[in-house]
């Protein structure tokens, strides 16, 4: 039977550059591999920087998620000056912080990186509008396509059979797509802009604690606007996933992956136990719904498909790899039969532990680290989703392409609720006169530290070590090393890898389907 | 399925003929006609926009969706045609190249840039199998202009602070040093991120008058990067009485006083951030904490430690401010402000003459290579 290989080069609405190679046999995915056609050699030139200036690096990582980035950077960098735990405004503005990123994050993914999968645009000039609003919008979009621009949705597989949705539903995403851009914007501003000075790139870390206490009117600001953005959460967003969901539940059977999660947690309580966050840390094994301890220094890196010496790798601690890169790259071509080369990807390969496990991470591993914790306002809502569905008590029906897209909204609904409790304890820390900061600490002469604090797509730790008051050695592993690691040095799939495998595709020349996976892992 | 014109509902064909008539009917005769044709397609399309994506990290990008003069559904749907940008476009993969190409070599788009050129690595960075070398070469002789968003496309940023592992250029220094361009014309709008709605202010400016406007000597257009951030910063009057922050978390963060003393870089970066600011003109970076600087080339390597005075200024109630240890590389960052901007006065009578002035070289070379 009819054999294709299928190249999507570039794997559009994501950050960084990505090429995904499948091969097609009798409609389904039988082999997939994934390359990063990006490098630029963060562990190469932080050497010899001042550890102070650790976390500027690190932010600019990644545009997207630059403030979990800071996170892990100016972490890493403290904890090695000596800091071993911050004080607790610190906590509270690093956690307002993540919160504002997170809520910006959830809510762009949901529409501008990921609608265009199941939300045919075209399809809503056929809506017969309820709504003057809706109306407006749709006279927009005939102008729009009448005037034979179509601009930013030129070309896409409008025509692919796998668009589910009536008319109507899809004037209303598209309306909410247009809106999401504002409410995007809104949750930027209460943290990012008004604490962090402007986003993406703030600036109110330093390592040891935070530039400067905000003011009252600025945190007021703050609550006000995660309110707007928890409004729209709540009667947009939520309302959205449960309205589009059904006529998509194929995608309940499809994408499991590995089934191995993990998860360094994200937002710290008082305590400042990262097993005791609102998204705990843990692992999850072999797709045995239990939570186990993790520790982010059995990381290991593999180097035999990546454009690195095969010998860099080994297994070793990221501090210990380093990057030596090869200066001459050759990737398969797109056309023709050629499957990727041995070495496919500027990624090196991540595993977990002993035993060499590949990890997914991400949202669902969040929320299924938190149910399993337990935290009660997870359990709540993942049993009501469950129950909602006809699946009470089977957890386990969330490991699939739309578990993950169910478990990314989850999770921004409960950041939102937990927004408002970040600023009214720093506000109460402020009451009772504690309105300290902790400063910046003197550079040792030797250090180590980590961070290990989730990204909004998933796990993410740096790793700093001082040596004579400058950086001997630094290492990022972020979330898409994890989910868009290549094979290991033993052959074994990357997650996004094995999760392609077995996917159904209708018509190869327009791999919508290959997307949509890939999209739900928010590369 | 016939041509359609840029009317809706009306074929090309149609649109000729009308055009036809019109020019007839004003006295131009069926030969004015393409004339008027090109007169009201001015008049009704929205001009193209490529946007590549190089060696970056997307932040300029999302700088772009914080953008609200104008709001960003405005701007995509109403005001330009966005024909690739590979955050925001529906197509993938050889549609999504198809686009590109398309646009490009149609001739009639405007080019932005966001991101590094890999030149020592050409397969560091590539988009449907080309490098960014290559793509970057065939593409610039096409665009009616060429705008390069943030310091990566500017100056190569922090990829290619030292060692540079992966030979990354801004892309006007990749293409007179790689490219064999001589003179290249590229407007760069630096910072990191890069500022998208200055950046929109200048794409207007070429739309409008229908020219460049007048840029410094590392390529950035004067009416925006013309001043220091520190002559137009809020907190001016207090680096005057010598009202400095003196350690974070100190008390008087709450009285807005000057970030001097930790290390601020207002002083010798050019940029417009304390009045067109961030976000939709809301908030900027001082309003949390010190400037570092990242709208100079190579600020990563001159600029840094950030949190280190910078010196050689003359600073208000402070004596001889001066890190030895430090002070080689911030002359050396200062000269370079300094020098590219021939600036006056007002930021001459703070040197002590520690560091050699330089004429402005004209160069638009980053120096990033190897």
């Amino acid at each position: 039977m009819a054999k294709t290989k299928v190249v999507i080069d570039p794997v559009t609405r994501i950050e960084g550059h990505l090429r995904v190679t499948c091969v097609v046999e009798n409609g389904k995915v039988t082999d997939a591999w994934n390359t990063c056609t990006l490098f630029r050699g963060f562990e190469i030139f932080m050497k010899d920087r001042d550890p102070r200036d650790v976390w500027h690096y690190t932010m600019r990582i990644c545009g997207v998620c630059p403030t979990p980035h800071g996170w892990n950077g100016v972490r890493a960098s403290e904890m090695a000056m000596g800091v071993d735990k911050m004080d607790d405004n610190t906590r509270l503005i690093r956690n307002m912080m993540e919160a504002s990123q997170l809520a910006y994050d959830h809510i762009l993914w949901f529409y501008v990186l990921n609608a265009f999968d199941y939300v045919n645009v075209p399809n809503a000039l056929k809506a017969k509008p309820k709504t003057p609003t809706l109306k407006a919008v749709q006279e927009q979009l005939k102008g729009f396509v009448a005037a034979g621009q179509l601009g930013f949705l030129a070309n896409m597989y409008w025509d692919h059979p796998g668009y589910k949705l009536p008319p109507d539903l899809d004037l209303e995403l598209t309306a909410h797509y247009l809106q999401s851009i504002e409410m995007q914007q809104i949750a930027n501003d209460a943290g990012g802009v008004f604490l962090g000075g402007k986003y993406p790139m703030i600036m109110n870390y330093a390592p040891g604690g935070c530039t400067q206490l905000p003011g009252i009117e600025d945190i007021l600001t703050y609550k006000q606007r995660m309110q707007q953005v928890t409004d729209f959460v709540d009667t947009v967003v939520v309302p959205d996933l449960l309205a589009i969901a059904p006529y998509y539940i194929g995608l309940a059977q499809v994408g499991k992956g590995v089934g191995n999660f993990l998860s360094w947690g994200v937002l710290d309580e008082k305590s400042q136990d990262p097993y005791d966050r609102v998204f705990p840390r843990g692992g999850i094994f072999g797709g045995k719904l239990v939570a186990e301890k993790v520790d982010p220094d059995e990381t290991k890196m593999y180097t035999k498909t990546s454009f690195f010496p095969d010998s860099l790798g080994a297994g070793k601690h990221p501090l210990d790899v380093g990057q030596e890169p090869q200066e001459y790259v050759d990737l398969a071509p797109i056309t023709g039969n050629a499957l990727p080369n041995a070495k496919y990807d500027w990624t090196q390969a991540v595993r977990y532990g002993a035993q060499e496990a590949p990890m997914e991470v991400g949202p669902l591993a969040q929320m299924l680290l938190a149910y399993l914790a337990p935290r009660p306002e997870a359990v709540q809502l993942v049993d009501s989703t469950l129950a909602a569905v006809g699946a009470a008590g089977h957890p386990e029906i969330l490991i699939s392409a739309l578990g993950r897209i169910v478990a990314r909204v989850l999770k921004l609904k409960i950041n939102m609720d937990n927004a408002q409790r970040w600023a009214d304890e720093l506000l109460a820390n402020m009451a009772t006169g504690n309105i300290a900061v902790n400063s910046m600490p003197e550079v040792p002469d030797s250090g180590e530290g980590k961070g290990g604090w989730d990204a909004p797509r998933g796990a993410l730790c740096h790793y700093v070590r001082i040596k004579n008051k400058k950086i001997d050695s630094f290492a990022a592993v972020p979330a898409s090393n994890w989910n868009f690691s290549p094979r290991d040095d033993k052959g074994v799939r990357g997650p996004v890898e094995e999760a392609l495998v077995g996917l159904p595709v209708e018509d190869p020349s327009k791999p919508l389907e290959i997307l949509r996976l890939v999209h739900t892992f928010d590369p | 399925m016939p041509e359609m014109s840029v009317f809706p509902g009306v074929t090309r064909r149609d649109f000729l003929k009308i055009c036809g008539g019109l020019a007839a009917l004003i006295g131009l005769g069926q030969a004015g006609a393409a004339d008027v044709a090109e007169a009201l397609e001015q008049i009704a399309k929205r001009p193209n926009v490529v946007w590549s994506l190089f060696q970056e990290c997307l932040g300029c990008s999302v700088n772009l969706l914080q953008s609200r003069t104008p709001q960003v559904a405005t701007l995509i749907l109403q005001q330009i045609s966005l024909n690739y940008h590979e955050a925001v476009m529906a197509a993938a993969g050889d549609e999504a190249a198809q686009n590109y190409w398309d646009t490009v070599n149609g001739g009639d788009f405007y080019w932005i840039v966001e991101g590094a050129i890999a030149t020592k690595i050409p397969g560091a960075m590539t988009v449907h199998g080309e490098t960014s070398m290559d793509i970057a070469k065939k593409t610039y002789p096409k665009p009616k202009a060429t705008i390069a968003i943030g310091s990566c496309a500017c100056y190569g940023n922090v990829q290619a602070a030292r060692p540079n592992p992966t030979g990354a250029k801004g892309l006007a220094a990749f293409l007179k040093e790689d490219a064999g361009v001589a003179d290249p014309v590229v407007i760069n709008m630096s910072r990191c991120p890069g500022n998208a709605e200055d950046m929109l202010a200048a794409l207007t400016y070429v739309l409008v008058y229908k020219k460049l406007p007048e840029l410094d000597s590392v390529g950035r257009p004067k009416f925006l990067y013309g001043a220091l951030v520190h002559d137009n910063c809020e907190r001016r009057a207090h680096f005057e009485n010598g009202d400095y922050i003196e350690s974070f978390g100190d008390p008087h963060c709450a009285d807005d006083w000057c970030w001097f003393k930790m290390g601020c870089k207002g002083p010798v970066t050019y940029a417009p951030c304390p009045v067109t600011r961030w976000n939709g003109h809301q908030s900027w970076c001082v309003k949390a904490g010190p400037c570092i600087g990242c709208s100079e080339p190579n600020f990563w390597d001159t600029m840094e430690p950030f949190y280190s005075p910078v010196p050689n200024i003359k600073a208000p109630g402070i004596n001889g401010i001066s890190d030895s240890k430090f002070t080689g590389i911030l002359v050396g960052a200062t000269a370079v402000a300094i020098g590219a901007h021939l600036v006056g006065t007002a930021v001459t009578h703070r040197l002590r003459g520690g560091g050699p002035l330089e004429e402005p070289s004209g160069d638009t070379s980053d120096g990033g290579g190897e």
